[in-house]
C-alpha cells in the first residue's frame, strides 16, 4: 500500500451512510435498518451535497476518504463508486489517497469487492467484532464467524492490500480466554490493521436498556482492562504497532484518515449527522436521513449546528486527541506535576520532549486529561 | 375525694403514641363546644405542619375548656404533653403544671413503655391518676385485659378504670365528669408574691416569645414588668390570656390558672421551660425542678456546598429563637469543611432540626453520625466536655473518661424476654429490675450507656420482638467507660468526620464494619487506596480500593469530537463535586451513606 505524505492543510473527507441490515444491540450511531426506500434519494442527496460543499474547499488537497456508517456496503458498489467519482471530480484528491470503505461481512462477496476495488476504494475496514459465536450473539450481530473469514479472503482476492478488522471486547459472557481466541483468529487472517474497541454501553441502545433495567450487568472494567492488555501483548508480539489507543497496524499501515482526527487535520463530513472540522469550527449535519434528503432536494446544505470551541476547549480537545496517539503530545501541554505523577505511576513516558501514555496510561486517558486541564 | 369548690381543674393526658390522645382531646373540644364544628379538624392540638405530618406532638399546649356539670360551671385546663423520649424534661414540667392526669391506654395494645415512664413521672409529681381504657370500639380490643394491667400498675381498683372510645365518643362524658369529681382543684395562695411556672415556650414571628404558664401563687397581669428567676432576665411583658383554643386576652391570670404570656423577649432562651416568672422587684423562691436544657446527642452539620456556611449559621440562629434546647458551635472538619457541631435533646430532636434546616431553609446538609457528650478527666482535676469524637484525647493523656447513661424501661411480651435481655447485655446494659404486668407482659429496667441506645438500639429491639416491645428512657448521669477512639484513614489520612468513640471491646468490630462499608463507597482512584481503621496508632482493619484501570472513551464517533469533549466536561463537573481527603476524591454521597447509622430516628412508635 502507498499513502500520500500528509502535509499541513491537507484534509480528509468522511461520508456517512446511515443504512444497516439490522441494528446491533450496542450501536448508538446514526444507523437505521428498514430505510431501503431512502437509498437512492440518499445517494442523490449526497451527490448534491458534494456539489454544494466543494467550492469552499477549493485549493485544499484531500488525502483520505472514509466511507463509514452505518454499513456503506448496503449500497451497491456502483453507488459507492459514483460517490467516490464525484468526490474525485470536485475535490483536489491526491492520486494515492487512502479511500476506506467499511463493510459488514454479509453485505459483500467476491464480485462486489472486486467492483469496489476497481472504483477506487483502496482500503477495506471489516466489522468482524468477534470470532466467538456466543459473543457475536451477545452483541446481536447477524453475521457468522465463517462469513468474516470468507469476506477477508474475498477482499484479498479482489486485490485489497489494506484490510482492517474491527473487534469489540467485553460483551456479556466473553471471557479473557475467548477474547484471546478472537485475537488469535483475527491474526491468523493476516489483517494489515486492527481496531479493538472496549464495548461501551450507551443509553438508548437495546443493551443500554437491559443494563438500566438490571437485566444485564455492564461490562466489568477490570476484565476489559485485562483484555486490552492481552491485545497489547498479542498484537505487539505479532509485529503490529499500537499507534493509537484502539488501533494497531503493520508498519506503514496506520489509517491516514483516522490519524487526521487525532492530529487536528481539517475534515469535511458528508451525509446525515456527519461532522466537519475546519479553521477552528466544528459543524455537523442534521441527523435524520429524511430531513437530510429533504434539505438537499431543496438545494440547501443540511447543516444541523456548529460551534467554535473556546481556547480552553480546544486545549482540552488537543490533549484528549493527542494523548491517544503513541507519539503523545509535546511535554509543554501537561503541567509538570501531573506529568511527573504519571511517570511515577508508569502511566506515561518521556520521549524526546514529548509525553506519551503507556499502554496502562492510555486506558486512563480521560483521567489524565481531566487532571491536566 | 376532693370537694368541688373551686371551678378550675388542670390535667394532662398520659398515653403512648397512637393510643388516641389527640382524638380524645378533639372529643373534649367538641363536648365543651370550644371549637365550632365547622372549624373542627383532626388533631386540632397539633399545630405545626411538621408535627401534623409526623403525627406527633412536639410542643405542649394548654387548652381551656368551659364545662358545665350539674348546673355548675367549671374551667378545665387540658395541658398537652410532648410524646417522645427526647422531651422527658418538658413532659415533667407540663405535669408539674397539673393536679391530675388521665392515664390513657389502648385496649388492643395494653400499657407501653412510654405510658409507664410518664406514669412514673406523674406519680412522682403527686398527680391524681384517672385511668381509662381507650378504643373499646376496636374489634380486637381486650378491655378487661388492659384494665387489669392498669389496675396492677396503679393500684386503682379495676372497676374504677373508665372505658371509653375517643373515636365514637362513648364514655367521654363520664371521663370529663371524673376529671371534675376526682382531680383536686389547684392549691396556691392568690395573695402571695407572684410565681408562675413556664412549662413551654414558643416563638411567634409577630409577637416574639410566648410562654405557656401555670400561675402557682399571686397574680400575673397583662403589661407587667416581669423577671425570669433562673436567667434573671427582666422584660416588659405584654398580654396574658388563655387558649380557648384560640388565644383570648385577659387582664390577669391568677393562682391556679393556666394560660399564655407574651413575654416581650425575642429569644426563647430568655424564657426557658421550667423557669419561674415573677414580677420585677419581687423576691421569691423559685419553683422547684428548673433545669438547664442539656443536649444529649451531638452531630456535626455541614453544608454540602461550602458557600452555604453563612446560610447555615443564619438558619441555626433562627431556629434557636424558638428552640432553647438547640446549641451549636463552629466546627472545622478537614473532610467536610466548615460547619457546626450541634447539640440535640435526642435523635428525634436531631431529625426535626435537620429536616427544618433542609425544608424551611433549603439547605443541603451532610450530618455526621450522632454521638454523645463525653467527660474526660485529665490529670490535675480538669474535666473536658468532648462533643466531637475527633477531639477525643489519645489514651495516656487523661485519667478517665465518663459517658452518659440512661435508665431504660422496656416493655415486652414475655415470649421475647430472652432476645431483649440478650440485646441489652450486648449493649453493655445492667438490669435494674423486672416485673410482670401480666403473665404475658413484662417490664424490664436497664441501665444502659446512651451511646448504645443511639446506635440502632430501637430498631434492634423492634426486630427482635416482632415490633411488640416498647422503649422509654431517662438520663441517669455519667459513668466511667473503657472507651477508645476509632479513626478511619483513607490512603493514610485520617478522615475526622468518620471518627467515633466506642467501647474497647467493640472497637475492632466497629472499625471493620466501617472499613467494609467505605470500601464499597469510595470510588476507585488512579492508585490503590488503603481504607483503614486505627485505634491509637494501631491499624485494626484494612481494605483496599483497587486502582481504577480503565477510564477512556474507546471509540471516536466519526469525527464527532464535540461529543467526546462534552462527555469529558460532564465528567469534570462530577469531579468538582467531590471532596478531596488527602489525595483521595470522595463524593458527597459516600459521606452521607457512610455516616448513616442504621437508626431510624424515630417519631411515631418510638
Amino acid at each position: 500500500m502507498k499513502r500520500p505524505e500528509a502535509r499541513a492543510g491537507d484534509a480528509g473527507i468522511y461520508v456517512h451512510v446511515p443504512f444497516c441490515l439490522t441494528r446491533c444491540g450496542y450501536c448508538d450511531f446514526n444507523a437505521h435498518a428498514g430505510l431501503d426506500h431512502l437509498k437512492s434519494p440518499f445517494v442523490e442527496a449526497l451527490l448534491t451535497e458534494v456539489e454544494l460543499a466543494a467550492p469552499s474547499w477549493e485549493g485544499v488537497r484531500v488525502v483520505s476518504i472514509f466511507l463509514g456508517g452505518g454499513t456503506p456496503t448496503t449500497l451497491s458498489p456502483e453507488a459507492l463508486g459514483s460517490i467516490v467519482d464525484r468526490l474525485r471530480e470536485r475535490f483536489d484528491l491526491a492520486p494515492d489517497a487512502e479511500v476506506t470503505c467499511e463493510a459488514n461481512p454479509d453485505t459483500v462477496d467476491a464480485p462486489s469487492l472486486r467492483r469496489l476495488r476497481e472504483r477506487g476504494v483502496t482500503r477495506l475496514s471489516m466489522g468482524a467484532q468477534s470470532f466467538d459465536p456466543a459473543v457475536l450473539s451477545a452483541l446481536q450481530r447477524i453475521h457468522s464467524v465463517s462469513s468474516v473469514r470468507r469476506a477477508v479472503d474475498d477482499a484479498r482476492a479482489a486485490g485489497f492490500d489494506d484490510v482492517s478488522l474491527d473487534l469489540i471486547y467485553g460483551a456479556r459472557g466473553e471471557t479473557l480466554a475467548s477474547w484471546e481466541g478472537t485475537l488469535d483468529e483475527a491474526l491468523a487472517l493476516g489483517p494489515d490493521h486492527l481496531s479493538c474497541y472496549a464495548l461501551t454501553i450507551e443509553r438508548g441502545t437495546p443493551l443500554g436498556r437491559e443494563v438500566a433495567l438490571g437485566l444485564a450487568a455492564p461490562p466489568d472494567p477490570d476484565l476489559q482492562a485485562d483484555m486490552y492488555e492481552a491485545a497489547c501483548t498479542r498484537l505487539g508480539g505479532a509485529g503490529y504497532e499500537h499507534y493509537e489507543l484502539s488501533n494497531w497496524a503493520r508498519p506503514g499501515a496506520a489509517s491516514l484518515h483516522n490519524l487526521g482526527y487525532w492530529t487536528g487535520r481539517p475534515y469535511l463530513g458528508l451525509g446525515p449527522g456527519a461532522h466537519s472540522f475546519r479553521e477552528g469550527v466544528r459543524r455537523w449535519n442534521l441527523r435524520s436521513p429524511e430531513r437530510y434528503v429533504e434539505e438537499l432536494r431543496g438545494g440547501r446544505l443540511p447543516t444541523g449546528g456548529e460551534e467554535r470551541p473556546s481556547e480552553d476547549e480546544r486545549r482540552m480537545e488537543r490533549l484528549l486527541l493527542g494523548l491517544r496517539l503513541a507519539e503523545g503530545v509535546p511535554a509543554s501541554w501537561l503541567p509538570i506535576d501531573v506529568a511527573e505523577d504519571l511517570f511515577a505511576r508508569g502511566l506515561a513516558r518521556r520521549d524526546d520532549g514529548r509525553v506519551a501514555l503507556t499502554d496502562p496510561g492510555m486506558l486512563l486517558a480521560n483521567e489524565v486529561v481531566l487532571s491536566s486541564s | 375525694m376532693a370537694s368541688v369548690t373551686h371551678p378550675i381543674r388542670n390535667f394532662a393526658i398520659i398515653s403512648h403514641i397512637d393510643h388516641g390522645k389527640s382524638t380524645l382531646a378533639d372529643r373534649f373540644l367538641e363536648l365543651t363546644h370550644a371549637v365550632a364544628e365547622r372549624q373542627m379538624r383532626e388533631q386540632f392540638l397539633d399545630r405545626m405542619d411538621l408535627e401534623r405530618e409526623r403525627g406527633i406532638t412536639i410542643k405542649a399546649q394548654a387548652v381551656r375548656l368551659a364545662y358545665g356539670l350539674d348546673g355548675e360551671p367549671y374551667v378545665l385546663n387540658l395541658i398537652d404533653t410532648p410524646g417522645h423520649v427526647d422531651f422527658t424534661y418538658e413532659v415533667s414540667r407540663a405535669l408539674a403544671a397539673a393536679e391530675g392526669a388521665i392515664l390513657l391506654v389502648d385496649a388492643a395494645q395494653g400499657i407501653e413503655a412510654q405510658t409507664l415512664a410518664n406514669y412514673h413521672l406523674a406519680e412522682q409529681a403527686g398527680l391524681t391518676i384517672l385511668p381509662a381504657v381507650n378504643k373499646i370500639d376496636l374489634p380486637q380490643a381486650d378491655v378487661e385485659g388492659a384494665a387489669r394491667e392498669i389496675a396492677e400498675l396503679t393500684g386503682v381498683p379495676q372497676d374504677e378504670v373508665l372505658h371509653i372510645s375517643g373515636k365514637t365518643g362513648e364514655g367521654v362524658g363520664e371521663l370529663l365528669r371524673a376529671v371534675v369529681e376526682r382531680i383536686p382543684p389547684p392549691r396556691g395562695d392568690p395573695d402571695a408574691p407572684t410565681r408562675a411556672l413556664i412549662f413551654d415556650s414558643t416563638y411567634d414571628q409577630y409577637r416574639g416569645v410566648v410562654a405557656y404558664v401555670r400561675v402557682v401563687d399571686g397574680t400575673l397581669p397583662s403589661n407587667a414588668r416581669v423577671r425570669m428567676v433562673a436567667t434573671g432576665h427582666e422584660t416588659d411583658a405584654e398580654e396574658v390570656g388563655v387558649f380557648a383554643p384560640d388565644p383570648v386576652a385577659a387582664t390577669a391570670l391568677t393562682a391556679g390558672e393556666v394560660g399564655y404570656l407574651v413575654t416581650g423577649v425575642k429569644d426563647v432562651r430568655q424564657a426557658k421551660v421550667g423557669d419561674t416568672i415573677t414580677l420585677a422587684r419581687t423576691e421569691v423562691e423559685p419553683l422547684p425542678g428548673y433545669r438547664e436544657p442539656k443536649p444529649m446527642v451531638w452531630s456535626g452539620l455541614f453544608p454540602e456546598d461550602g458557600d452555604e456556611y453563612p446560610a447555615l449559621r443564619d438558619a441555626l440562629d433562627r431556629l434557636q429563637l424558638n428552640d432553647a434546647a438547640l446549641v451549636f458551635e463552629p466546627e472545622t472538619s478537614r473532610a467536610l469543611g466548615f460547619g457546626f457541631r450541634t447539640g440535640f435533646l435526642g435523635l428525634l430532636h436531631m431529625e426535626i432540626v435537620r429536616e427544618r434546616l433542609e425544608r424551611e431553609f433549603g439547605l443541603q446538609l451532610i450530618a455526621t453520625a450522632p454521638n454523645v457528650e463525653l467527660h474526660v478527666a485529665r490529670e490535675g482535676g480538669e474535666t473536658l466536655e468532648v462533643h466531637n469524637p475527633s477531639e477525643m484525647l489519645v489514651p495516656g493523656t487523661y485519667e478517665r473518661v465518663e459517658e452518659p447513661y440512661v435508665l431504660a424501661t422496656i416493655l415486652t411480651p414475655s415470649a421475647y424476654l430472652g432476645p431483649v435481655m440478650e440485646l441489652a447485655q450486648d449493649r453493655r446494659g445492667s438490669m435494674e429490675g423486672m416485673r410482670y404486668l401480666s403473665p404475658e407482659r413484662v417490664e424490664i429496667r436497664y441501665l444502659l450507656p446512651l451511646a448504645e441506645i443511639i446506635f440502632d438500639f430501637f430498631d434492634q429491639l423492634k426486630s427482635g420482638t416482632r415490633g411488640y416491645a416498647s422503649l422509654d428512657y431517662e438520663p441517669f448521669g455519667y459513668q466511667e467507660g473503657d472507651l477508645v477512639r476509632v479513626d478511619l484513614l483513607l490512603h493514610g489520612e485520617p478522615v475526622d468526620a468518620f471518627s467515633a468513640v466506642v467501647h474497647r471491646d467493640k472497637a475492632q468490630a466497629y472499625g471493620r464494619r466501617m472499613v467494609e462499608r467505605l470500601k464499597e463507597l469510595i470510588p476507585r482512584q488512579l492508585f490503590d487506596v488503603a481504607v483503614q481503621a486505627a485505634i491509637g496508632g494501631r491499624i485494626v482493619a484494612r481494605e483496599t480500593v483497587r486502582a481504577k484501570r480503565k477510564d477512556v472513551t474507546a471509540k471516536c464517533y466519526g469525527g464527532d469530537i464535540t461529543r467526546k469533549r462534552k462527555l469529558l466536561e460532564r465528567q469534570r463537573e462530577g469531579k468538582r463535586r467531590l471532596r478531596r481527603v488527602g489525595k483521595v476524591d470522595v463524593p458527597h454521597e459516600a459521606f452521607i451513606a457512610a455516616l448513616r447509622v442504621d437508626t431510624e430516628a424515630g417519631g411515631k412508635g418510638r
